[in-house]
């Protein structure tokens, strides 16, 4: 299923679970493993200084710097991984984002590994926040395989998949979602829980308050799950749908602690957003900083491989 | 001594600075380069010409360029100056005579009492120059010996004129003083920085060229604002 | 001889000086060389006479020593009105003596020339509007620098930059094939957002030839989609080139004229291949200057102009608001209190002030102007190359003073800053300021609020 995947990394700690799950993955897949650590930020116009993501620092880029970090990289996977396969590492500097983008789609990558920003020292470096919190969201939002974020220290293993909750919007880029998260539960012969939440944060004339309205709206939208998801599903019968009102990420989590969701799919489709709120982040975003299991992002058909 | 001082030595000086001013304005121009100066002088010219007489004029009035207007005080000290200068040299009435004798012809004069007051008006513009130069750290670090020197050149005919005319102590020696220091003037200028009474024109027409025709001037919707 | 391997007055033509140069720590070996770097007196006499011919002369002896220039220099006034940033002393202190030596200087004179013209002035051209002569230290600091390239006393970023251009005929280390593989990266990118999306590589016979800023495929490619959606938004039949895409030119920077002339002569080499009707050149002030003011005459274009029509890519948005053929959509103007930075490098030396002014009254509910601004505006403070080379940065961050308090005066938190460099210098600003504004091209506001036609728009079922 997973033949290349792409492990990105800051090197903090705040990537060891995901570190963990990749590497993992990759053993239990046969699959291909590379790393990559964008570690500077180019500043400074066109001198050859960047900007450490880490520490904020302004430092010197020269092959040696890199060879240093990519060798310092290496020996904290050696020992953070129990049984380490050597695998391709990647030190490189530019905007993060842009630069995963660029080696997933040159390697032909199958499923890009990444931590989700949970550290509080990568937040709060506030020259970088901006960028590092972008990373996420943008890798999510375009990248053309499924991008696996791992947030909590718990979920660090990628065993057997007993529950796979998948979230819908009804969006296109969710029929992407639903069709990679049918394909697991096929491939792991687990159950599917197909959920949608009705927001009902912005409601500026609270018809959701009134208990008929969010009825309707309910059955509406299992229906909907039915007509568009279901007919595709011919010959498999451990599914769940669920439909809740609420804040959509909110209600996410909640359900899939409820349904002991291993893996949550759902989709990352949103458009750019103003930079205040992308601080904060998107649904996925939101989902991933709260929810104990890992979350995979899907938006975009699998990229059709190059003869 | 009068009469050689009124007359060779007036030809003399009087050659001098018209011929230093011929040569020098045309080396200015020979010396314009299209490749070099990166402004094609004599493509577009039109445009170049239009922004040179723009450029020029708005210098010329006080206060039309912003240069001008952020600096009120050198403003004032600058037209004060020159035009005081110009003025009580050109139309003062025994001037005009003198050119009336010998060639037979006069431009406009002004009552000696205007030129009085022009007069006194350079010399004090002047004064305020020179301390303005000591004061001011900006303009300090640029002065060099020659600048004072040049200013002393500039003011000493109007002040000899004055205490000549106002027959201060000995008349005969301070107007000597006032004809040598007036030719000693007229022949400097072609040499040293004085010349800017003439290469102004082509300095700033040089630069009104280079934004008329190179820097934006075709691009420009709204006039140059100087 | 000095025994110098960094630091000599051979510019760098080949990958292998270029990578040597790279590794060197922040130029270190590299200024400690050239401490040892030997002038070479005659060649330095004879270019003078070849090259400083009567308007720099003039200007050099014209000048009355009168100080007026001073308040227009932004370094001057970041400086605390230090005496030693007086435009005029700047000039006359290197080129001056240098001029009046014959060129019979030594090491340390240009070792101090160098410190001026690159760390104390950005060539931004400000001063030629103040000085009553006309007196343009910019430009004359650009000459000097020209000099001093030629004698090996350039910053190393510079050098390297120059090297770029040279080996790549770009800026950065971005070869043709990088280039267009990012055009079809971005291509299928944003193809799910944008249907039918398309950068079209060397078409002929297009109406726009587009030429972008080598730090977009670099660094910034999405820049590079966003013209391709406002591109297709406004209908155009438009093109990149394969060569000949790199509009910069840090080789202007840095004085070296024979690698801005190939530089050039690269983009309208394209203009021949590819004959489109004009050429519109991205968000970038020096580029605009390199390629499309001055480059005709490095290349010796009789005209003094680019071999087809050139645009700014503000008077692009500026036609195209007016001519319908970008609507916004009036809900979505910028209605925060918003200011416009003017580049130096195509307002007061391109003539284009009125171009952002006629934007802004499309996209903007409460423009704010900076004073002064147009052609009277003051340099960002990164312009000229300063912004990248790392042993003036205290200058540079300094000079950034008079920049801060404009903007702040202007209450506005969003600064418009159609310009590479500019945009760089204003995010610095931010980091070392900290006033609390932010910072945009056009091509993502406008993204933001453009009416997108129905066939744009991605189909959900
Ligand atoms: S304003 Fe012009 S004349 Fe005065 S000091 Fe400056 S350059 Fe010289
Ligand atoms: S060109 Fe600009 S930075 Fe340079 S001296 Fe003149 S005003 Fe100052």
């Amino acid at each position: 299923m997973f033949k290349k995947i792409l492990f990105a990394t800051t090197g903090t700690p705040s990537c060891d679970s995901a570190a963990r799950v990749a590497f993992d993955m990759a053993k239990r897949y046969n699959a291909e493993l590379v790393t990559i650590n964008v570690f500077g930020v180019p500043s400074r116009s066109f001198s050859q200084t960047v900007t450490d993501i880490r520490t904020g620092d302004e430092v010197d880029l020269h092959d040696d710097r890199l060879e240093e970090i990519k060798n310092e990289l290496e020996k904290t996977y050696v020992q953070l991984i129990k049984d380490y396969t050597p695998c391709e590492t990647v030190v490189t500097v530019g905007i993060p984002h842009t630069e995963i983008l660029r080696l997933a789609r040159k390697k032909e990558i199958d499923l890009i590994v990444i931590g989700a920003r949970t550290s509080a020292e990568e937040n709060e470096n506030s020259v970088n926040r901006h960028i590092v919190g972008r990373t996420l969201q943008s890798v999510a939002r375009s990248a053309r395989c499924p991008v696996l974020v791992i947030g909590r220290t718990a979920a660090s293993f990628w065993g057997g998949i007993s529950n796979i909750v998948f979230g819908t919007d009804f969006s296109k880029a969710s029929d992407e979602a639903f069709k990679f998260a049918f394909n697991l539960a096929q491939t792991f012969n687990s159950s599917l829980h197909l959920f949608h939440a009705i927001d009902i944060s912005a409601d500026p004339f609270e018809i959701t308050k009134n208990q008929e309205v969010i009825e309707d709206r309910i059955r509406d939208a299992r229906e909907k799950i039915r007509s568009k998801y279901l007919s595709k599903m011919e010959g498999f019968n451990d599914y769940e749908i669920d439909v809740w009102e609420g804040i959509p990420y909110v209600e996410i989590v909640k359900y899939a602690r409820e349904s002991f969701a291993d893996l949550i799919v759902m989709s990352h489709h949103t458009k750019k957003m103003d930079p205040e709120k992308a601080v904060l982040g998107s649904t996925v975003e939101q989902v991933v900083l709260r929810s104990n299991a890992p979350v995979i992002s899907v938006n975009h058909p699998a990229r059709q491989k190059k003869q | 001594m009068y009469n050689f001082l009124t007359g060779p030595l007036a030809w003399f000086s009087f050659l001098v600075f018209f011929i230093g001013i011929l040569i020098r304005s045309i080396l200015y121009i020979k010396g314009l380069d299209s490749n070099l100066d990166r402004v094609t002088y004599k493509v577009n010219t039109s445009f170049g010409i239009k922004e040179a007489v723009r450029s020029i004029f708005y210098w010329l009035l006080p206060f039309a360029t912003r240069g001008w207007r952020t600096q009120p005080l050198m403003t004032a000290l600058f037209f004060i100056f020159h035009i005081g200068l110009l003025a009580s040299t050109l139309f003062l009435k025994a001037h005009n005579m003198i050119l009336q004798e010998r060639w037979g012809f006069s431009i406009i004069t002004i009552p000696d009492v205007v030129s009085d007051y022009l007069t006194i008006a350079v010399l004090a513009a002047a004064l305020v120059l020179i301390i303005r130069r000591m004061a001011l750290a900006q303009v300090r670090i640029l002065t060099k010996p020659s600048d004072y020197l040049i200013l002393l050149i500039s003011i000493a005919p109007f002040l000899t004129g004055f205490l000549a005319f106002h027959q201060f102590g000995n008349y005969p020696f301070w107007m000597i003083t006032h004809i040598i220091s007036g030719e000693l003037l007229l022949v400097v200028i072609p040499f040293t920085k004085l010349s800017h009474c003439f290469l102004f024109f082509f300095s700033r027409g040089q630069l009104g060229m280079d934004y008329g025709i190179k820097r934006g001037g075709m691009k420009r919707r709204k006039a140059m604002a100087w | 001889m000095s025994q110098n391997i960094l630091c000599t007055q051979n510019p760098v033509n080949d990958k292998e000086a270029l990578d040597a140069l790279l590794k060197d720590k922040r130029g270190q070996q590299y200024y400690d060389e050239m401490t040892r770097l030997e002038v070479d007196t005659a060649a330095l006499s004879k270019s003078l006479n070849d090259t400083c011919h009567s308007r720099i002369r003039t200007w050099l002896e014209l000048c009355a020593h009168c100080g007026m220039c001073a308040d227009a220099c932004a370094f001057y006034l970041s400086n605390e009105k230090d005496p030693k940033q007086v435009p005029s002393y700047k000039i006359q202190s290197t080129l001056g003596e240098i001029v009046r030596r014959k060129g019979n200087v030594d090491n340390a004179l240009m070792r101090y020339a160098m410190d001026v013209a690159w760390g104390k002035c950005t060539c931004c051209n400000r001063c030629g509007l103040y000085c009553p002569f006309g007196i343009d230290m910019g430009v004359m600091m650009s000459y000097l620098r020209g000099l001093l390239f030629s004698q090996g006393f350039v910053p190393w970023e510079m050098k390297i930059g120059s090297g770029m251009h040279r080996i790549f005929r770009a800026q950065m280390d971005v070869t043709v094939e990088d280039w267009v593989e990012t055009c079809e990266w971005m291509e299928e990118e944003w193809e799910d957002d944008w249907p039918g999306l398309k950068i079209p590589v060397d078409k002929e016979n297009a109406d726009i030839m587009y030429t972008v800023n080598a730090r977009e495929p670099k660094h910034y490619p999405e820049d590079i989609a966003e013209a391709a959606v406002l591109f297709s938004i406004a209908g155009e039949n438009w093109t990149v080139p394969g060569e000949g895409w790199e509009e910069t030119s840090l080789a202007m920077f840095a004085g070296d004229w024979e690698g801005s002339q190939l530089q050039a002569q690269s983009v309208y080499d394209a203009m021949d291949r590819l004959k489109p009707k004009r050429m519109i050149v991205t968000e970038c002030g020096h580029a605009y200057r390199a390629t499309v003011i001055e480059g005709p005459y490095w290349t010796g274009q009789k005209s003094g102009k680019t071999p087809i029509e050139t645009l700014h890519y503000v008077e692009w948005v500026a036609e195209a608001l007016r001519t319908g053929k970008l609507k916004i959509d009036p809900a979505k103007k910028i209605k925060e209190p918003v200011t416009l930075h003017d580049s130096c490098n195509y307002v007061r030396n391109g003539g284009l002030s009125q171009c952002g002014r006629e934007i802004m009254s499309y996209i903007a509910e409460d423009f704010r102007e900076m004073t002064p601004n147009g052609d009277h505006n003051f340099c960002c403070g990164g312009g000229g190359g300063m912004n990248g080379i790392g042993k003036y940065r205290e200058e540079r961050n300094t000079g950034q003073k008079v920049k801060r308090d404009q903007i702040l005066a202007t209450g506005a938190k969003l600064v418009i800053t159609p310009c590479h460099n500019c945009w760089d210098a204003i995010r610095d600003l931010e980091e070392v300021y900290k006033i609390g504004i932010r910072w945009s091209f056009l091509k993502p506001l406008l993204l933001d609020m453009v009416i997108v036609p129905e066939h744009l728009k991605p189909k959900e079922e």
